[in-house]
């Protein structure tokens, strides 16, 4: 009896869903409307707010104009970059300084004034110290700075707007305008890059932007970027023509990585990523002035000091590896020497070394520290002088010295331009790939975006090694 | 390092480059070829005979075992094999040198065209593949899914009476509406209807009307008709087609009151300063954009203007409700819009 009953209902249910037809949703929507703006309509009275609305429509048909919408979009990023990588040039310093020099020197000598064995002075304040205070040094100013100026662009609401700009490039490449901005926020720290993906709500379009964030040359490798062109770029032209040629490297390699980007995310959005759910449509709210304070505590707290945290977990384990691996002996050599040795065959082909690959490998936590660990290991396998031990990372004040040191190690200018080329083109930081897992929550999609660049840069840098060596 | 040499390293990789390439090459790469290959096996076959059968029976041709080997992709080994087995097993019966449908041949065919129709609906709604990619990977999936699976599907996306195409669902019990309308090719000069199917099959002729921007669900008025193409008026533009084009296309011919006006055009048109209100969104806009449009307030009777123009002029920037939303100029060709 009640079995029949239930039977009834549902054949009456199927019977009704074939007479109301696959509208209904629309309706309902319809429906839902009508109604809001009926209530409206009896409810709000609508007068001086059109005045505000006047002046965000001047600024959005400047902003974005044919002639001014695109140098106005680059002015402003261009010197957002310029203001993070020269204003962070001296709290870095004086951070370096005081970690480095100061502090560092005085916990060595308290470590051996209460007679710490060397071997857990070394793995402690060589290793893991030092990893951690680099990595502080390097990274906070520039986070520090280019977060909330980026924030503050955001909650003016110009961003938006060059998402608005850009989109139809984008699209091209089956990606969404958005996009533009968490590359944007990639040039400062891939981590919160990818974090900023959270604004596209499209799902392939989003896991695009997530897996192609990592071509976007971050804080931690503009320094490595800059050393290296300055030192061996800056030298083929003469001296006059030298800054030119060498910041001229530098952006070409950032231009390259847009490139590579744009063609990951073809690339992508025609093979593995077609099948997720494709939308796209983008709200242009209005203007409001930003509200400097708030946005400021939150970017610093939300954005720079989680990242941040992030990389000092990843970096001190880091630390204590470099320092074991350089200073544990298996025969005659320590480990690091065995594993340049055995990676020095794969890097030559590669037009690298077995020790630039090393301390990418050792590196991974945070790509700030890679310059002084190829200098540490590079004068541990050479055995020229310099350096302060080994396992013990470090860097000079002097472009010249650390050009002898790397030419003693053996570099050429092949050398130099692949390690720029494998700096853009490398799997991301652990803090990054750590962060697409946490927003992705999928092992597969984390993968790819580790191991992608990682062969794109293998590819490249072995086609430009064996093509030069033809040439030249 | 004795025997490096830069030029055959190069050679090597390009060597490896190429392998790579046909092994895993989309669709051709040598990889999946074998891999579905292996796939193949009898039931496959089976049900691959029987949805042939039942197209042609409501298409009323006949088929005998040439056309039926000429058509199918396997050997012919294999499907005469397959069809001696299926007549054992009373699923198909020959009368003469013609191949027909038993009862139970049918009820087993309708199975396989609800799943490949639930399945298609499925890519529609749910999943990012592009329109052409429905059909095939359809294909392969129809010989997958149980009775059970196919039914969760369905309850799943809510008992779908039509795919995305325009045909009809098979109910589990078997039930199948029928389709309504005529093909376009075959109407009369100034008859006003509204596309309700748009073959899939074959590739060639779908893309070229994917190509056309023509959608399922437009109301149009055919202005010419003749053996060199076929001209018809939709939502305020003109379409032309080759008349074995439109052949493809199915067209349900309107009662006079339930005719709209046909003052209705695509947002894409809209100009500049030009203001319109919301007529509809167009059947081909689904799932979660569909629901996000509708959230916005892309719902009829909305008033509408031009806010924004980007600089590249893709996308454009709309007023609606308060809000400027930026659409692109695929999706403003979807949403119908009257003009004041």
């Amino acid at each position: 009896m009640k079995k029949k009953s239930v039977e009834n209902i549902i054949s009456l249910s199927n019977n009704l869903r074939w007479q109301i037809g696959d509208d209904f949703h629309d309706h309902l929507a319809e429906g839902i409307y009508a109604d809001a703006s009926e209530i409206v309509n009896n409810a709000v009275q609508t007068d001086n707010q059109k005045k505000q609305f006047r002046l965000d429509s001047k600024i959005d048909k400047i902003v974005t104009s044919k002639i001014w919408g695109f140098p106005i979009m680059f002015l402003i990023l261009g010197l957002i970059l310029w203001i993070t990588i020269i204003g962070a040039n001296y709290p870095s310093s004086i951070l370096a300084n005081l970690f480095l020099e100061n502090i560092h020197p005085a916990l060595k000598s308290f470590a051996s004034n209460i007679g710490m064995p060397w071997w857990l002075d070394g793995f402690l304040i060589d290793g893991v110290y030092m990893a951690v205070a680099w990595v502080i040094a390097v990274m906070l100013p520039p986070m520090a700075i280019f977060f909330p100026l980026f924030t503050l662009l955001e909650d003016f609401g110009y961003l938006p707007r060059v998402a608005f700009n850009l989109d139809y490039l984008f699209k091209k490449s089956g990606a969404h305008g958005k996009q533009a901005l968490t590359m944007s926020m990639g040039f400062g720290c891939n981590a919160a890059g990818v974090v900023a993906t959270r604004i596209i709500d499209s799902p392939r379009e989003r896991l695009i932007a997530i897996i192609t964030n990592n071509f976007s040359l971050c804080n931690g490798r503009w320094p490595t970027q800059i050393l290296i062109a300055t030192i061996f770029i800056g030298a083929v032209v003469p001296s006059s023509l030298s800054g030119l040629a060498s910041v001229s490297a530098v952006i070409g390699i950032a231009i390259l990585g847009i490139f590579f980007m744009f063609f990951s995310s073809w690339a992508l959005s025609k093979t593995v990523l077609k099948g997720e759910v494709s939308t796209f449509n983008l709200e242009l709210p209005p203007y409001r002035p930003p509200r400097f304070w708030k946005t400021v505590y939150t970017s610093l707290i939300d954005r720079t000091l989680i990242v941040l945290w992030r990389a000092i977990i990843f970096a001190a384990p880091a630390g204590a590896a470099i320092w074991l691996i350089s200073n544990i002996n298996i025969g005659d050599q320590s480990i690091a020497a065995w594993i340049i040795n055995s990676l020095d065959g794969f890097g030559f082909l590669l037009g690298l070394n077995g020790v630039i690959l090393l301390a990418y490998i050792v590196a991974i936590p945070a790509n700030e520290i890679v310059i002084p660990t190829i200098l540490m290991l590079t004068v541990l396998v050479t055995g020229i002088a310099g350096g302060d031990g080994a396992g013990v990372m470090f860097e000079l004040d002097s472009a010249n010295e650390t050009a002898n040191i790397l030419k003693a190690g053996g570099w050429t200018l092949l050398t130099a331009v692949n390690v720029m080329l494998f700096s853009l083109l490398h799997n991301p930081c652990s803090t990054t790939i750590y962060t697409i897992y946490k927003e992705t929550k999928s092992v597969k999609w984390t993968l790819l975006a580790s191991i992608l660049p990682l062969i794109m840069g293998f590819i490249v840098t072995f086609l430009v090694a064996q093509i030069w060596r033809i040439i030249i | 390092m004795n025997s490096y040499s830069p030029t055959y390293a190069l050679l090597i990789f390009f060597i490896l480059s190429i392998l790579i390439f046909l092994l895993f090459r989309p669709k051709r790469g040598w990889y999946w070829v074998i891999k579905n290959n292996l796939k193949i096996n009898e039931k496959t076959v089976t049900e691959d005979v029987l949805k042939y059968l039942y197209h042609n029976e409501i298409s009323g041709n006949e088929v005998n075992i040439i056309s039926l080997t000429a058509v199918l992709k396997f050997s012919d080994r294999l499907v005469v094999d397959v069809v001696k087995k299926m007549t054992i097993k009373e699923l198909i019966k020959f009368d003469g040198n013609v191949l027909s449908l038993t009862e139970a041949g049918r009820d087993y065919a309708l199975r396989i065209v609800r799943v490949h129709r639930l399945w298609e609906k499925y890519l529609a709604e749910k999943t990012g593949y592009d329109k052409v990619e429905w059909h095939d990977r359809a294909e392969l999936m129809e010989h997958r899914l149980s009775h059970k699976e196919t039914d969760l599907l369905a309850t799943q996306l809510g008992n779908p009476l039509y795919d995305p195409h325009g045909d009809p669902i098979p109910t589990n019990q078997g039930e199948i509406a029928n389709l309504k309308g005529a093909a376009l090719s075959s109407l009369a000069v100034n008859s006003v209807g509204r596309i309700t199917h748009i073959e899939d099959k074959p590739d060639i002729i779908y893309k070229q009307i994917y190509a056309e921007n023509i959608h399922i669900g437009s109301q149009i008025r055919v202005i010419e008709n003749n053996q060199k193409r076929v001209v018809f008026y939709a939502e305020g533009e003109d379409f032309v087609l080759a008349p074995i084009v439109a052949a493809n296309i199915t067209v349900d011919i309107l009662e006079k009151d339930v005719i709209e006006e046909e003052n209705k055009s695509r947002l894409s048109s809209l100009k500049i300063n030009e203001l319109a209100n919301i007529a509809g969104i167009s059947k081909e806009i689904r799932g979660e954009s569909r629901r996000r449009l509708l959230d916005l307030g892309f719902v009829k009777g909305s008033p509408i203007k031009i806010d924004l123009k980007s600089p590249l002029g893709n996308p454009k920037a709309y007023l609606i409700k308060g809000t400027s939303i930026a659409l692109r100029n695929d999706q403003a060709s979807k949403i119908l819009i009257k003009k004041i």
